[in-house]
């Protein structure tokens, strides 16, 4: 039997929950179908997060199915995104998918880019480097020193896939317009796995000091808010606090989904809330990072 | 003589493929391992970043606080950026470690925690390894 996992039309941060809801009633050896016929939109998140669905499904069960954007500016726009380029790995992909290179173009900063060793932290920290600067402060009106800030967050970012998950991961970046709540250009990184989560990672660790609140809010928050790793290191948990001190000063904005909860840092200029807990559960872990345009006296740039 | 370690060339005998980022814990190790194989223990050593691109605080952590914490008896970095010093500071400060760096026009200060710099300083001095300027900075004599 095969069941049917609708992508979201606009497949974001905010409908991610949808979709993880209706991947979350597949039975396990159920064959899936994710169908992105109807996809009008989708933002690095939603992309790298499909991935890790597919990864995940394939675990389970079949190779899932994939039905791809019938839109063809849409199709043509997740190809240069790089999201075929690692879909057809994963998926038993149908539709027309245009046979275009991930694209080097201003808004996609870093195409969908698969994380499984820190040898890919390094490619994609120096892919980075040479294509955001300009971005960054051109665009944003970041300082121009703040492109180093940016790397450091990501290489971060990239790692907890690699020293946490348990299996690979994707990354993507891109600059766009972000109508929603600003009505100014950001930079959103978005980094996603299907591996064992944030709640799994720490558990040996932590679950004993949280006693019966442990779960995946409390790991989340272990995480991010008080710093605390897996290991026993002293040094360790430097990272996520490392892009909390990046992103305050920047005003931007930090979320990370895992299992059945989601924290964010939440800045001023959105109305995300802090923690949510009793999400359809979803694997591994997803994070989110939104750098904004700096506010200048003169207002945003017309980009 | 003070030993004198050139990160960006260790990194590059560290890792496969021309890197200039100094990021990941594999890379961290991998950088202090190699280091540590030439370096006493106890010693003052100076820490040359120049050529170095991205500093993350995982390798921050991996090589300047772990080498401060169990190999050195002070480190001096030299050719640092903004950045380097960004990601160096809050993790030393974290573990309540200081190194000392030298400043583009040669004085030296404290980089992390605020309590163990003063005495780091002080430590070269006696050595005769620094001096105090009339200005009151504190400057290498050699090195």
């Amino acid at each position: 039997m095969t069941r049917l996992v609708e992508v979201p039309t606009s497949f974001d941060d905010r409908s991610f929950d949808q979709f993880a809801g209706a991947y979350a009633q597949a039975a396990d050896g159920e064959r899936l179908l994710f169908d992105a016929h109807a996809a009008e939109w989708a933002s690095p998140y939603g992309l790298v997060g499909l991935l890790a669905a597919g990864e995940a499904a394939g675990r389970k069960g079949e190779r899932p199915l994939l039905t791809a954007p019938a839109n063809p500016e849409v199709v043509s726009y997740w190809a240069r995104a790089g999201f075929f380029r690692e879909a057809g790995d994963l998926f038993e992909v149908h539709g027309k998918v245009p046979k275009l290179k991930p694209a080097v173009e201003s808004e996609v900063l870093l195409p969908v880019t698969p994380v499984r060793a820190a040898e890919d932290v390094h490619a994609v920290v120096s892919t980075i480097q040479q294509r955001a600067s300009a971005i960054l402060s051109s665009e944003l009106g970041l300082d121009p020193k703040a492109t180093m800030g940016f790397a450091m967050a990501l290489s971060e970012s990239c790692q907890n896939i690699v020293e946490h998950a348990g299996t690979g991961g994707w990354v993507a970046v891109q600059a766009y317009n972000w109508r929603r709540k600003l009505a100014r250009r950001v930079v959103v990184i978005a980094v996603a796995d299907a591996g064992i989560g944030f709640r799994h990672s720490l558990e040996p660790t932590q679950a004993k000091r949280f006693g019966e609140r442990w779960g995946d809010a409390a790991a989340l928050e272990a995480a991010l808010i008080q710093g605390v790793s897996r290991f026993r290191d002293p040094g360790r948990g430097q990272g996520l606090a490392g892009i909390r001190r990046y992103l305050a000063r920047w005003e931007g904005k930090v979320a990370i989904r895992s299992g059945t909860a989601r924290i964010a840092i939440v800045p001023g200029w959105d109305d995300d809330v802090p923690l949510k807990d009793g999400l359809p559960a979803f694997p591994g872990s997803q994070v989110l990072l939104i750098i904004p345009e700096q506010a200048s006296e003169k207002g945003p740039s017309k980009k | 003589m003070i030993p004198h370690i050139n990160v960006h060339a260790i990194l590059q005998q560290s890792v496969h493929g021309f890197y200039a980022d100094l990021v990941t814990r594999p890379t961290g190790r991998a950088v202090r391992e190699n280091i540590e194989r030439d370096l006493p223990a106890g010693t003052i050593a100076v820490m040359d970043f120049t050529g170095v691109g991205c500093l993350d605080y995982s390798c921050a952590d991996e090589i300047v606080a772990k080498l401060v914490r169990d190999k050195v008896r002070v480190l001096l970095l030299r050719g640092l950026t903004e950045a380097h010093r960004e990601a160096i500071e809050p993790v030393l400060a974290g573990a309540g470690l200081a190194v000392l760096c030298e400043r583009d026009d040669g004085a030296l200060e404290g980089l992390g925690a605020s309590e163990p710099a003063p005495a780091l300083l002080d430590e070269l001095v006696e050595r005769r390894l620094a001096a105090r300027n009339p200005g009151g900075t504190i400057r290498l004599t050699a090195a």
